[in-house]
């Protein structure tokens, strides 16, 4: 459904575009999914305004997001660096304490944190104990008490700490991320939406519904932490292509995730697989919770992959565009993410029982590939040109 | 539970009975699952359903029937339920502000008919918990939890398997035979075979000899000898223990706020009072010396300095269920 890519140019200054961004819906779902850095793949031509696709709104946001990212540089120039958090010993300790609730939680992305500079990995971490705690607000122990008016406080929090004024601890350190590196809010408050949408959805009628849910959870994560990855200086890219890139790299990470775990998933009565295609392979949600694999399993699974490995080759074309030192952990998530697909098919795509695992030892030799393939730097003007949007 | 139940019908005069027997649901809730969102319970879907399907300004005026309902302290019990009805696991700088307006005795009359009334709670759920297990046991329903009528647990010595009633035969038998054997080896087999176990087959003074080690070393009394390495044997392992006994712990405590239940209020960086600046012109008076600076309680945590975790809800364990024997009494 998928398959036909085609970059187009967006119109500039839509002000439907404005609207069109309180989009709601993914969810950071799957409990130990921490964020990665994706890019949306683009599809449908602009000629049809009425009927958007999941994918134009959300190319839309990352359009925001871009100009958004123009737009601070200059304010940031001007403003003084205020941050109203003066208590250094306060903010060092909620620092450290994010890094050890990532470690916590999060063992592999913790390790590959470690490879990013210190002040950047303070960053990540910020973010992702941020995106956690809402997570856990639907997912956690406490998912049963959850009441929009919690998500509406969560929300009106989100705001406060964007405007210098966080509530406890780990909202501090938030804080001062953003207040470092030019982090919008927009992708945030998408990702409770998503946690507003998800405790509704249990399925997906097609792939422009499922898109829109991996966005929440996980493209919006991509966005977030491309203004701390930062794009390579001598970058020739476009800001919205990098943007892309990351958006296509959380989508693909997210589609990895339910693909591995359709089992588990399963069990819980969830399915995040689209139903129309479901249908048109054969298979019913009742073939899923049976948990057989047949060969419409195997090649409705092969179809699947194929798409998610598609959205990771959209994620690694803007991935060289990225600071020469946060491409090498970028660069080893994305190749450790891969190969859990790699590890589906090595199951014969039995991902009911057996949980896709990719060994130590593949892990620890993906680092160095990673490496070398991290010292590739951003393309030259001409290769930038042609795939610019 | 007649008795409760005629507490009840007394306690929520405004509310029909069928609908504040459920609200303590609502909390207890069948176990704290840490896992994928599982529908919630029927009276919080109800509640929401209303909630999702009317604009805002009905959420908002629910919102505001709550605040408005709590400072109503003639009918505390209304209060209650309508308090308990609008608990909202984020709590803001108003939340604590739902009680301002009682005095301070009302305030102690409220603090003791709650825990009163937490105390009766607890004791049906107990009671509650025996009668379903005795049902589920009679039909014949196998629930997860009666395989834990022998648990499992993981041993506190690394590397060992996991103890269960079964299992603790098997590790005497190994413990003992272990003892006597060392005690039969040394206290026999060695002296009898003149064991000299030092480096190429030498005694122990030809070793200490070797490693050039002073010779009083030599004429350790074995009486000595054999009490400190039992003794540091004794003290290392028991070291073991108790470290093992610490990960465990820590294993069940919440992470974000390290079982304290509470995290550092970041408006007043864990001090709880705020400072407030006020520009000081020194055109003129320029030799008074500047008066410390007025302080204000901080808003955001009542001058507490800590607010709220939101993950384990003040209870500061990781599942932030009710860690109060009486809810499983089968344990």
């Amino acid at each position: 459904m998928s398959g036909v890519l085609l970059w187009v140019v967006c119109p500039k200054g839509n002000a439907a575009a404005a609207s069109l961004l309180g989009l709601g819906g993914g969810k950071l779902g799957r409990q130990q999914r921490p964020g990665r850095v994706r890019v949306a793949a683009m599809s449908s031509a602009v000629a049809n305004p009425v009927a958007r696709t999941s994918e134009e709104r959300v190319y839309e946001v990352v359009l925001k997001q871009a100009a958004l990212v123009r737009e601070q540089r200059k304010e940031r120039e001007k403003a003084a660096g205020t941050d109203g958090l003066s208590n250094w010993d306060l903010l060092n300790e909620a620092y450290d304490r994010c890094g050890e609730v990532c470690a916590e939680y999060a063992k592999t992305f913790y390790l590959g944190t470690l490879l990013m500079t210190p002040e950047r990995r303070r960053a990540v971490w910020a973010i992702y104990v941020w995106c956690r705690r809402t997570d856990e607000l639907v997912d956690g122990p406490n998912a049963s008490h959850i009441t929009p008016k919690a998500l509406d406080r969560w929300e009106q929090r989100l705001n406060d700490l964007f405007e210098g004024r966080p509530y406890d601890m780990y909202d501090a350190a938030l804080a001062h991320t953003v207040s470092k590196y030019p982090v919008d809010i927009q992708p945030f408050k998408d990702m409770i939406e998503g946690m507003r949408l998800d405790l509704k959805k249990s399925r997906y009628k097609n792939f422009d519904e499922l898109y829109l849910y991996c966005y929440y959870v996980a493209g919006t994560v991509g966005l977030m932490s491309v203004p701390v990855m930062g794009i390579a200086p001598e970058s020739k890219a476009s800001t919205e292509s990098v943007y892309n890139a990351a958006l296509a790299l959380g989508i693909a990470n997210q589609l990895t995730n339910i693909l591995r775990d359709v089992g588990e998933d399963a069990r819980r009565g969830r399915i995040y697989l689209p139903q129309d295609e479901l249908v048109q392979a054969g298979l019913s949600d009742e073939d899923i919770f049976r948990g057989q694999v047949t060969d419409k399993w195997r090649s409705f699974m092969k179809d699947q992959i194929k798409r998610a490995r598609m959205f990771f080759d959209e994620a690694e074309k803007g991935v060289v565009e990225l600071n020469a030192a946060s491409r090498w952990p970028v660069w080893a998530s994305l190749l450790l993410y891969k190969q859990i697909l790699d590890a589906i098919e090595a199951n014969d795509y039995n991902n009911f029982t057996r949980r896709a695992y990719v060994g130590k030892t593949k892990k620890l030799v993906s680092l160095p590939i990673a490496y070398g393939r991290a010292l590739v730097g951003p393309t030259s003007t001409k290769v930038a040109e042609l795939t610019r949007i | 539970m007649f008795c409760s139940g005629r507490i009840l019908a007394v306690s929520y005069p405004t509310k029909p009975l069928s609908c504040t027997c459920r609200s303590p649901h609502s909390f207890s809730g069948a176990g704290f699952r840490h896992g994928r969102p599982k529908p919630p319970p029927a009276y919080f879907s109800a509640k929401w359903r209303l909630m999702a399907s009317e604009p805002d300004s009905s959420s908002s005026s629910f919102a505001a029937s709550v605040d408005s309902d709590s400072p109503d302290i003639n009918n505390a019990s209304s209060s209650a339920a309508a308090a308990a009805a609008g608990f909202c696991i984020i709590e803001g700088p108003e939340t604590v502000q739902d009680f301002v307006e009682m005095e301070l005795q009302e305030i102690q009359d409220n603090i003791r008919s709650r825990r009163n009334k937490i105390f009766l709670h607890m004791e049906e759920v107990r009671r509650l918990r025996i009668q379903q297990r005795i049902k589920s046991a009679e039909m014949g329903i196998l629930k997860e939890e009666q395989e834990n009528e022998l648990p499992n647990f993981p041993s506190f010595i690394p590397f060992l398997p996991p103890l269960s009633s079964a299992n603790l035969r098997i590790y005497y038998a190994t413990c003992f035979s272990l003892i006597a054997g060392i005690i039969i080896f040394g206290g026999l087999l060695a002296p009898t075979l003149e064991l000299k176990l030092g480096l190429g087959g030498t005694s122990y003074e030809d070793f200490i000899r070797s490693m050039h080690l002073p010779m009083q070393l030599s004429q350790v009394d074995p009486i000595v000898a054999s009490f400190s390495g039992g003794a540091v044997g004794v003290i290392s392992s028991l070291m073991v223990v108790e470290i093992n006994n610490v990960k465990q712990q820590e294993h069940k405590r919440c992470k974000y706020c390290l079982g304290t239940g509470y995290l550092a209020c970041a408006r007043c960086a864990n001090t709880g009072t705020l400072v407030l600046i006020e520009p000081v012109s020194t055109l003129n008076g320029g030799d008074k010396p500047l008066s410390p600076p007025k302080t204000e309680r901080c808003a955001n945590c009542s001058g507490s300095g800590k607010v709220m975790c939101p993950t384990c809800l003040c209870t500061g364990m990781a599942m932030a269920s009710e860690h109060d024997p009486r809810i499983d009494p089968f344990d």
